[in-house]
């Protein structure tokens, strides 16, 4: 008998294999369906742009003091790139590696717990995007001890994504705090952070490349303007890069008087050159100016001072300079908490502080600091970058906290120009 | 053995779950896969073309509002970054070709005793990170690095040319970024060619670039069709390399979803192209299996 070729089964027509596909899809989408529509956490009520800290639970009644744990670890902390002091071979690529920062290890030692000191964050934004997800579903992030700048500590803390701190563990922090840096409107009480480094955003630049070209040292914005713009780089951490542009058109960079139109204005300026060859960076910038591909950029104070060669130098503008703190955060969910707290008050002690001051070149928020970094260094007291002189504070523009419809203008205008 | 319309059997004591065992054996045998499929790539499908037709932010959540307003910013916002995802995967795609084709040729026809060290050379990269390797030819572009740096000594190149961060270096990126990708699939079909129909041809007095053109080439197609698509469909996506080597006039459209997804949080905006990107690929391809010919790609 004539052999029929096998089929998989007779009773499965085609008909039957596409009712079923269609079936199961439509089940798949009702399904999708109830997942979508869910709002994210719902945000305070944000007053003049600034967001507000969560309320404070009622009647925390806590007379007995919690036995004090012992530090548990190893601490997760997500960290800037130069942001810590370092030592023997990182000292010279700028790079940490474990071991390689004196700091860490005084405090390895005295606590007798490990920290997994990562420097993954280069912009504020692409790190939020890596934690935002478990922050929404309150999930742990895997950090202990997050460091962002003022505009998103505010955000994270204002949607109850940071973990109140025990001011107990933190008598350092509470006695040493520098008085500017209290009272912010988004956390007057430090409850759910204190600061790492302030810093401001200038010009930087390489004396040598531009000598070898015949250009001028560029000590204002619109100097920065006039060089090739392949050579030249902005920053992606869009506050400040639209924050200096206001500057150099002489807008003041107020977020409750700067109009969308101003910061089209700032586009307009700025499109010529990311037509001709500018690019936005992050902390990507360290390693342009060490191969030479960058002559001049719009940088953090500290950065090339610590990081950079002989010859890379950093200005404030003649026009002005942003300026900004980077806030030690712990988010929901960490695992180690009181090994973060211990951290922080282990590094508000002035003479850490001022060690990490010495190395960074970044503005410490400790009071003391500046005590301890004259034994350390008796010329660090003169360092601009370190105690800027009274002309530069002047001129200082703080443009961290933006309303939502201005944000957003600055993120279309911000996509334009940097072509995406 | 007929295959009758479930009729139950006889005469076997129990025989009725056997028989039904191994009817069902082919779709037990596809539910992994099918579950997979369904779990990694029909169900997400399904929540971003959702997403795609939501709106909102994230900071206030986004509603099902099945309005296609992320599709109009999707389709007119960004020509630029379009084309030069077309562009760049596309000469890409050929210049990987016109590298790999002679590779792929010596190993499978001359490579002898060698052919497994050769065909380790061209996999050995893979063993390091796709970024590592991308990050490695911004060392090899540099002004002063081991490419411009000796032309610039001779004055070959004056001293402010750059590669960096220009077109080319984007698809020198994607060219050697997918490289391997092209040779293995046309390594593996010039492989399957009986040299003896080579011979036939010779003695039927073709001369070497007559039979390459009329035996070998046509025989390869199922290779070349495999190579193209495993280079071109991920270049077209990529954007690793316009990141890393380009500038803001080399983005190509998988920048602008990472941007969008990432930077701004614009979930329906980044979906609506990806479906986009998709739907685009699966026209491309079938568009392009149909003129090479079904019959010659299947064998």
């Amino acid at each position: 008998m004539a052999e029929q070729p096998q089929r998989l089964n007779p009773d499965l027509t085609r008909r039957r294999f596409l009712q079923g596909t269609a079936f199961a899809g439509v089940a798949a989408f009702l399904a999708a369906c109830t997942g979508t529509g869910e709002s994210g956490a719902p945000s305070g009520a944000a007053s003049a742009n600034i967001p507000t800290p969560p309320p404070a639970p009622s009647a925390t009644a806590s007379v007995a003091p919690t036995p004090k744990p012992s530090p548990t670890g190893p601490l997760h902390w997500a960290q800037w790139p130069a942001y810590i002091d370092l030592s023997g071979k990182a000292y010279d690529t700028g790079v940490y590696t474990p071991g390689s920062s004196p700091s860490l290890e005084e405090f390895k030692k005295k606590y007798k717990v490990d920290v997994s000191y990562e420097e993954k964050i280069e912009a504020n934004e692409d790190f939020y995007a890596t934690i935002q997800q478990q922050l929404v579903a309150g999930l742990p992030t895997g950090w202990d001890m997050i460091t962002v700048t003022d505009w998103l500590a505010a955000k994270i803390i204002s949607k109850g994504w940071a973990e109140k701190l025990d001011q107990g563990d933190l008598p350092n922090c509470t006695a040493n705090l520098r008085d500017a840096l209290k009272g912010q409107v988004w956390d007057p009480t430090n409850d759910y952070h204190y600061p790492w480094q302030s810093g401001m955003t200038g010009i930087g630049y390489n004396k040598a490349s531009l000598k070898k070209v015949g250009k001028a040292e560029p000590k204002s914005l619109a100097d920065l303007y006039a060089l090739p713009p392949e050579r030249v780089t902005f920053l992606n951490e869009k506050r400040d890069t639209f924050g200096l542009g206001l500057l150099k058109l002489g807008i003041d960079p107020d977020p409750t008087k700067v109009t969308a139109d101003d910061l089209q204005k700032v586009h307009d300026d700025i499109k010529p050159l990311a037509d001709a060859g500018l690019r936005f960076v992050g902390n990507e910038y360290l390693q342009d100016f060490a191969s030479k591909k960058t002559w001049a950029a719009m940088t953090w104070s500290g950065d090339l001072a610590s990081s950079g060669a002989e010859d890379d130098v950093w200005v404030a503008p003649t026009e002005g300079a942003m300026i900004w703190t980077d806030n030690l955060v712990i988010p929901k969910g960490a695992t180690n908490k009181y090994t973060a707290e211990l951290m922080m008050n282990f590094c508000y002690d002035p003479k850490i502080a001022a060690q990490i001051a010495n190395y960074v070149y970044y503005v410490s928020p400790v009071k003391g600091a500046e005590v301890e970094i004259a034994k350390l260094d008796p010329e660090a007291a003169k360092n601009p970058l370190l105690f800027p002189p009274a002309d530069v504070v002047a001129k200082q523009k703080n443009f961290q906290f933006l309303s939502d419809e201005l944000e957003a203008k600055m993120n279309e205008l911000y996509s334009d120009l940097s072509g995406t | 053995m007929t295959a009758s319309a479930g009729a139950p059997s006889r005469g076997t004591p129990g025989g009725g779950w056997r028989r039904r065992l191994r009817r069902a054996t082919p779709y037990l045998l596809l539910a992994p896969g099918i579950l997979w499929l369904l779990i990694f790539f029909i169900v997400p499908s399904i929540q971003m073309f959702l997403t795609s037709v939501s709106s909102g932010s994230i900071d206030s959540g986004f509603k099902l509002t099945f309005s296609s307003k992320a599709y109009e910013t999707a389709f007119t916002k960004f020509p630029r970054q379009l084309t030069n995802s077309l562009v760049y995967g596309g000469i890409a795609t050929i210049l990987t070709f016109l590298i790999g084709f002679p590779v792929a040729y010596t190993i499978a026809f001359r490579g002898g005793r060698y052919k497994n060290i050769l065909l380790f050379l061209v996999i050995a990269p893979f063993f390091t990170s796709f970024l590592i390797r991308t990050i490695s030819w911004k060392i090899l572009l540099n002004d002063t690095g081991p490419l411009l740096g000796p032309l610039k000594d001779l004055h070959i190149v004056p001293d402010s040319f750059g590669l960096l961060f220009t077109p080319l270096a984007v698809v020198a990126g994607i060219t050697y970024n997918f490289l391997p990708f092209m040779i293995l699939p046309l390594y593996v079909a010039l492989e399957k060619i009986d040299p003896r129909l080579i011979e036939a041809a010779n003695d039927l007095y073709a001369s070497h670039w007559g039979a390459f053109r009329r035996v070998t080439f046509p025989l390869a197609l199922p290779g070349v069709f495999a190579g193209s698509i495993l280079t071109f469909i991920p270049a077209l996506g990529d954007w690793v390399n316009a990141e890393l080597l380009g500038n803001t006039q080399t983005k190509m459209i998988g920048n602008v979803i990472q941007d969008r997804f990432i930077s701004q949080g614009d979930y329906p905006v980044a979906a609506a192209l990806s479906f986009i990107l998709m739907a685009g690929i699966l026209v491309t391809v079938s568009l392009y299996g149909r003129f090479l010919g079904t019959e010659q790609l299947t064998g």
